[in-house]
């Protein structure tokens, strides 16, 4: 390293402790602190430390609604990511492996979902239809619409990378074709679908409006929405916002700190494609 | 063990016929070389007995019984793939075992027919080996175990040396030899390298354009080539070959001379100077300018000086000329 | 003669059924519901009205020129800056691995929390930025309280929080050049500057495709981050077609959010199909 670089370093390091490290500090101070000093939004360090009443407050306040909305939240992610991994791959390999004049009209489907904005109210005039408007599994099949394109694109490049040689090897021992995807295609794929479910779950852990349109009413809150909820609640008591903040903050971050190679594998790969 | 026969087989690709009505008897226990350049259709040819490619109009059968529509896993074939295609997730053990394990055969039965396979092969140390851990030679006799264990009437391989280094090759050619004379089976092996088609071969068959050009033992397509392309295609190095007005004058369309049936010294129809020397030890290669004929390659012993500029006669050994 | 493939084509109904269910068919049924009074039950058709309403209100207007302001802006800076932040950190500098990590961050927290964070930082008199500025002498400007400020504010948040990830694919763009380019650059005698627009910039065009496809999508759609910070207010000065569309959702017209789901939709494919066909080809030509 040269004293060039050391230099630059340093200098990139104080700027962007200040712009990327000093927000997320500041949340944490205010989410110590007592109602009164947090009201100040000051930097200071905190007169006493309030963690623990706060974060017993927070998931008190309305009657464990914080606690609800994890629980919905991980059903959401946890079934819309499973969901996503075994369709989306099952599309990829298809639309990988086969040449069919359906090819365009799927290409179309994927390009769209990329690109278009879901249409919000009729969405939800075909989930009234249907009986999945305000449920959780309707919330459910919804990500799974919206995060389809993004996991084919994943699994499709992902399996073009397979050799097919191993498809016919199958084939010869007498494999039928679902034999062949469960046995021979899907252990390959671990990556890309590690991979996906690192990114998707984040995304779906994270969505706000989605939540905000196709599940309202109090018993399906989500944990973006507490946040929100909360935001009119606590007006006078920012540090209960801020311990909450935090608490929403901290699953992605221990997400990132294990999969940080998948996540930037799959950021890339899906979007060098979009 | 089984017969194969091929009648008026043909394939399109769209448009497109890359196998134009093929008519082919394979023995029972015969080992049979398809031969031919890229892009000649032995691939394709193979991928149709296979029954991994579909069959546009013709019959295949195999033993006597007509597998045109069949699925390839009841043809009674094995296949091993140029590139292996072993499950990199599986063990060599699973790898082997399968097409039992699909074919819901008891755990002991399995185990059993794996490790024969296996013992035949050299390969039951390495049982409990991921692919990924094996060398290449090892990989190759993996995939024939994965084939031997199918007890197929037939075996079939894709250009499955063509990942190794030469020595290696040789090596496994002698194995691959040895392995069809214990098990006694048909076997169809798809290759682009005469080498590997003269020296492994009962009956080899040169495909050309999606045709046969010849079909024959080594040595018949050695001394006698049906056409000019069979005879340009075998034998390394290649065979001199003239058209035009050279043959004309030799009585024939195309006139071909081996270079080992070329006799160089001080008498001779055609002149010649020395161009370029390739030396291989036990022979020399010589490529000669000739004002008779223009370009011609000779083959001699590789203990006789010759030097570049060097001027010959140059003589075709009577009864070794090809008239076409 | 011909067997079954061993590529189903059932493997994709249950996909392509969810999709068409709950993708495809609101879309395409938003085209009927736009030219409808509509209460979700019963829609009466009255033809462009809500169309003319949308371009009647001058606040609806406000929003489309909005969405377009934002989604360049943030488009703009993610891409300059993302390469710039990409160049430094790749060149090898000190702490180069953790910089990376900490860049990316902000793009898996929530939106939510991002915004309500800055909302508070950027309080006129009490948020960090601004008594960090009074203490250098400087009256910070009311960032999310003056009408002409406010929608740009939200903006710089949502490059804070996006420039991650555009920092991250030209890093992966950059990667992909190989560093014999450079080597036969220095022994021609370029200097950094040089090398960074001749070299650089040209061959990491797909990463830059890719960065400007994808912010401009996202921020013409945006509506999270917005909806966090400002409500779209002061009055209607940081409103987009997102939040429009949520407020007249929420006020129960929802023929005139579905007229604003529609125009939202053209403006994305009036900016993109352009857009892509003029970014594709120019890739071609080199």
């Amino acid at each position: 390293m040269t004293r060039r670089q050391f230099w630059t370093g340093i200098v990139a390091l104080a700027v962007s402790t200040v712009l990327f490290i000093i927000p997320f500090v500041f949340i944490a101070i205010i989410a110590v602190k007592d109602k009164r000093e947090a009201s100040r939004m000051g930097f200071d360090w905190p007169d006493s430390w309030h963690f623990w009443s706060n974060l017993v407050e927070v998931v008190e306040a309305r009657n464990y609604m914080l606690l609800l909305a994890y629980f919905n939240s991980t059903v959401i992610t946890v079934g819309a990511v499973t969901v996503l991994v075994v369709l989306g791959a099952m599309v990829g390999y298809v639309l990988q492996r086969r040449d069919s004049k359906w090819n365009s009209l799927i290409w179309a489907g994927v390009m769209s979902g990329l690109m278009i904005p879901p249409a919000v109210v009729p969405t939800i005039w075909v989930l009234q239809e249907l009986h999945l408007f305000k449920t959780i599994h309707g919330m459910i099949l919804i990500h799974v619409a919206y995060g389809l394109s993004f996991a084919i694109l994943l699994f499709r490049s992902f399996i073009s990378t397979i050799p097919r040689d191993l498809d016919e090897a199958a084939i010869i021992d007498g494999a039928k074709p679902l034999q062949i995807f469960f046995r021979v295609v899907l252990p390959l794929l671990r990556p890309v679908t590690v991979t996906v479910i690192v990114v998707q779950s984040i995304a779906i852990f994270n969505d706000f409006t989605n939540a905000l349109y196709y599940l309202p009413g109090r018993e399906n809150v989500t944990v973006q929405l507490t946040l929100f909820n909360f935001q009119s609640q606590f007006t006078s008591q920012m540090n209960l916002l801020f311990m909450n903040i935090l608490l929403i903050t901290i699953p992605p971050l221990i997400v990132y700190m294990f999969f940080n190679r998948q996540i930037v594998a799959g950021m890339t790969a899906g979007a060098v494609k979009g | 063990m089984a017969q194969v026969v091929l009648k008026n087989v043909t394939k399109s690709f769209g448009a497109v016929e890359v196998i134009k009505g093929i008519n082919l008897h394979i023995n029972d226990g015969e080992f049979c070389v398809f031969v031919g350049p890229s892009g000649c259709g032995k691939s394709t040819l193979l991928r149709m007995i296979s029954g991994l490619e579909d069959t546009t109009s013709g019959t295949i059968d195999i033993d006597g019984r007509d597998v045109t529509g069949e699925e390839p896993s009841k043809r009674g074939i094995a296949m091993v793939f140029q590139s292996y295609a072993l499950y990199p997730h599986l063990s060599v053990r699973d790898n082997i075992g399968f097409g039992l394990s699909l074919a819901k055969l008891p755990k002991a039965q399995i185990k059993a027919k794996v490790e024969e396979a296996a013992e035949k092969l050299q390969l039951t140390h390495l049982l409990d080996r991921k692919p990924k851990a094996l060398s290449g030679g090892q990989r190759q006799r993996v995939a024939i175990g994965r084939s031997i264990v199918r007890d197929p009437k037939v075996f079939l391989f894709d250009e499955p040396l063509s990942n190794l280094d030469a020595a290696l090759r040789s090596q496994m050619r002698m194995e691959l030899t040895d392995l069809h004379a214990e098990l006694g089976a048909t076997m169809i092996y798809v290759t682009h390298d005469q080498v590997e088609a003269m020296t492994m071969a009962d009956k080899i068959v040169v495909l050309n354009a999606g045709r046969i050009e010849q079909v024959g033992s080594p040595m018949e397509l050695y001394d006698h080539p049906a056409s000019p392309f069979v005879a340009g295609f075998i034998g390394s190095p290649k065979m001199n070959l003239y058209d035009g007005e050279i043959a004309r004058r030799m009585g024939c369309s195309t006139y071909g001379i081996r270079p080992e049936h070329i006799a160089l010294g001080t008498e001779g129809p055609w002149g010649g100077t020395v161009k370029h020397i390739e030396r291989l030890g036990a022979d020399t290669i010589v490529h000669m300018d000739s004002p008779e004929v223009g370009q011609l390659v000779a083959r001699i012993a590789g203990d006789r000086p010759v030097r570049i500029g060097d001027m010959f006669r140059a003589a075709p050994m009577t009864g070794k000329e090809h008239r076409f | 003669m011909t067997r079954k493939s061993p590529y189903p084509l059932w493997f994709v109904a249950p996909a392509a059924i969810i999709f068409s269910v709950l993708f495809l068919v609101p879309t395409l049924a938003s085209f009927w519901f736009s030219l409808t009074r509509w209460d979700l039950f019963n829609a009466q058709f009255i033809g462009l009205e809500n169309y003319e309403q949308f371009f009647k209100e001058p606040f609806l207007i406000k929003g489309l020129f909005n969405t377009v302001f934002f989604a360049a802006v943030t488009s703009a800076l993610k891409t300059t800056l993302g390469l710039l932040l990409a160049v430094l950190l790749t060149s090898g500098i000190f702490a180069q691995g953790f910089l990376r990590v900490l860049v990316f961050f902000p793009v898996l927290v929530s939106t939510i929390g991002v915004g309500i964070t800055f909302s508070k930082l950027m309080h006129p008199t009490k948020g960090a930025i601004n008594v960090a500025l009074a203490a250098i002498g400087i009256d910070g400007p009311g960032w999310l309280t003056d009408p002409a400020l406010a929608l740009f504010s939200v903006a710089l948040v949502d490059v804070w929080k996006g420039i991650g990830l555009a920092t991250l694919i030209y890093i992966a763009g950059l990667a992909s050049i190989s560093p014999e380019y450079y080597e036969a650059a220095r022994i021609d005698g370029a200097t950094r500057r040089q090398m960074f627009w001749r070299i650089t910039v040209p061959l990491v065009r797909p990463a830059t495709v890719t960065v400007i496809t994808l912010s401009m999508i996202g921020g013409l759609r945006s509506f999270d981050i917005i909806w966090a910070m400002t409500k779209g207010g002061p009055g209607f000065s940081s409103d987009v077609l997102a939040s429009v569309i949520y407020k007249q959702y929420q006020a129960g017209f929802y023929g005139l959010s579905t007229a604003g789901n529609v125009i939202l939709f053209l403006l994305i494919a009036g900016i993109m199909l352009p857009l892509t066909a003029r970014l594709n080809r120019k890739e071609v030509e080199q």
